[in-house]
């Protein structure tokens, strides 16, 4: 599961008032370096929830600690910030979350990750 | 030959064995790619621009890959745990053709750029049943296709599965997950007329225009339906038009559909009759109120109405 997946997840359990952002709970994470696309980091910036991935960087860097440190707030002409570009699109890219848990931040349910799939699947009675 | 649907659940047919086979029929994988193309072409994509797309059922992949080729990255879902595995496989197959040189990648070794143009998979996926709703946060996706997949609503595998109500459910979530002008193009395999209409319908009450585009209506084998779905251009334009005019009653069309049955607006509950042959007043009111709906000509409501009669007439 790559942290572009996971900006966009949310629990849809029955009743569950802000299920977003999950939180990780990271067991395996491996990477795959791949080139730096720039136009298509530049594209889905602005859809992207930033704080969502500051969070998921720190929560992941606990367990992989090599990972690049992001600002706190995206700064305003992030075009001309070639290294924080190519940091952006490592994180979102490259890390891939094998194994572990995706931590529902109001109910706490926990949907597992198992080799980089994430189980959304509900059970009878979150409907 | 019987329709994988009535055998059971999709989880259930696409166990191992089968994940295997239809990932490596070339046949398959054909005629897969055809469609996946054709429902391309109806999407009416910018290829110009990277698009996310939500692949619904997206089995062993085949269908992201084509949208790969295209310059857009997915996130696909799929119910079966063993397609999904197959269609890892199929990805890292994918990036390990595109750069010999770099071998296994699982190392953090950042000098390991490949020199190579060709981008591994930009696809992702994830383990989830499409009739409980999509788990993502509003207006996430530029566009969703789905290929072959699903018809599988329609058919119930559990006591508490409701076809209309997992449709239902499937479409309020898309309605909410798609960005605005964003469209959806599911081809599908109904068993009868009812279950095409029965799709359509789910689909348009939640909000959504469009309708069914049918490929080779007159051949039985090679006929193939495709749902297409896009934001209703001219609820849209009154919409923008009522809320410039500040108008707080103006979002008639929903936004976003909550399902739930009982706060739904105007939730028709058929009044029932005493016995059998005798209308309570109830009945005989709700009746002449969709009557008055459908703009038929009907007296008013008095005192006397359903009153009984001490003769019969």
């Amino acid at each position: 599961m790559r942290l572009l997946t996971h900006n966009y997840l949310q629990s849809n359990v029955k009743g569950t008032e802000e299920g977003y952002p999950l939180g990780i709970v990271p067991e395996t994470v491996e990477i795959e370096k791949s080139p730096v696309d720039r136009e298509l980091l530049l594209s889905i910036l602005p859809k992207l929830n930033y704080d969502a991935v500051h969070q998921a960087v720190a929560q992941l860097r606990l367990h992989c600690s090599t990972l690049p440190k992001l600002p706190s707030t995206l700064p305003e002409n992030i075009s001309n910030d070639e290294n924080l570009v190519n940091d952006l699109y490592f994180v979102l890219f490259d890390v891939h979350v094998k194994n572990g848990c995706l931590v529902c931040p109001a109910t706490q349910r926990k949907f597992p990750i198992k080799d980089g799939i994430p189980n959304m699947i509900l059970h009878e009675d979150e409907i | 030959m019987s329709r994988p649907e009535l055998t059971g659940p999709a989880a259930h047919f696409y166990n191992e064995k089968e994940a295997r086979k239809y990932d490596s029929s070339s046949r398959m994988v054909g005629v897969q790619r055809e469609i996946t193309e054709r429902a391309i072409e109806l999407l009416r994509l910018d290829h110009s621009q990277p698009a996310y797309v939500l692949d619904i059922g997206c089995g062993s992949g085949l269908s992201g890959q084509v949208l790969e080729e295209k310059g857009h990255f997915w996130l696909g879902c799929d119910v079966s745990r063993d397609m999904l595995l197959v269609a890892q496989e199929r990805m890292h197959n994918q990036a390990n053709d595109d750069d010999d040189d770099e071998g296994e990648s699982d190392d953090e070794s950042m000098d390991g750029e490949s020199n190579k143009q060709q981008r591994k998979s930009t696809g992702d996926l994830m383990h989830h049943d499409m009739g409980t709703g999509l788990p993502f946060r509003p207006a996430t996706f530029d566009a969703c296709i789905s290929i072959s997949a699903l018809q599988w609503l329609c058919y119930s595998n559990a006591a508490h599965q409701n076809p209309r109500r997992r449709l239902t459910r499937f479409f309020s979530s898309l309605y909410t997950v798609l960005k605005r002008g964003g469209r959806a193009v599911l081809q599908f395999y109904p068993e009868t007329a009812e279950q095409a209409v029965l799709i359509t319908e789910c689909a348009t009450r939640v909000g959504f225009a469009g309708g069914v585009v049918v490929d080779y209506p007159n051949s039985a084998k090679a006929k193939k339906h495709y749902l297409v779905l896009s934001f209703d251009r001219n609820s849209e334009q009154k919409r923008k038009a009522a809320l410039k005019d500040g108008l707080s009653s103006a979002a008639e069309e929903p936004q976003s559909v909550l399902v739930t049955g009982a706060s739904r607006e105007g939730a028709k509950k058929a009044p029932i009759r005493k016995k059998k042959g005798v209308k309570t007043k109830e009945w005989v009111v709700h009746k002449k109120e969709t009557q008055r709906k459908k703009g038929k000509a009907v007296r008013p409501d008095t005192k006397y109405t359903a009153r009984r009669r001490p003769t019969k007439f």
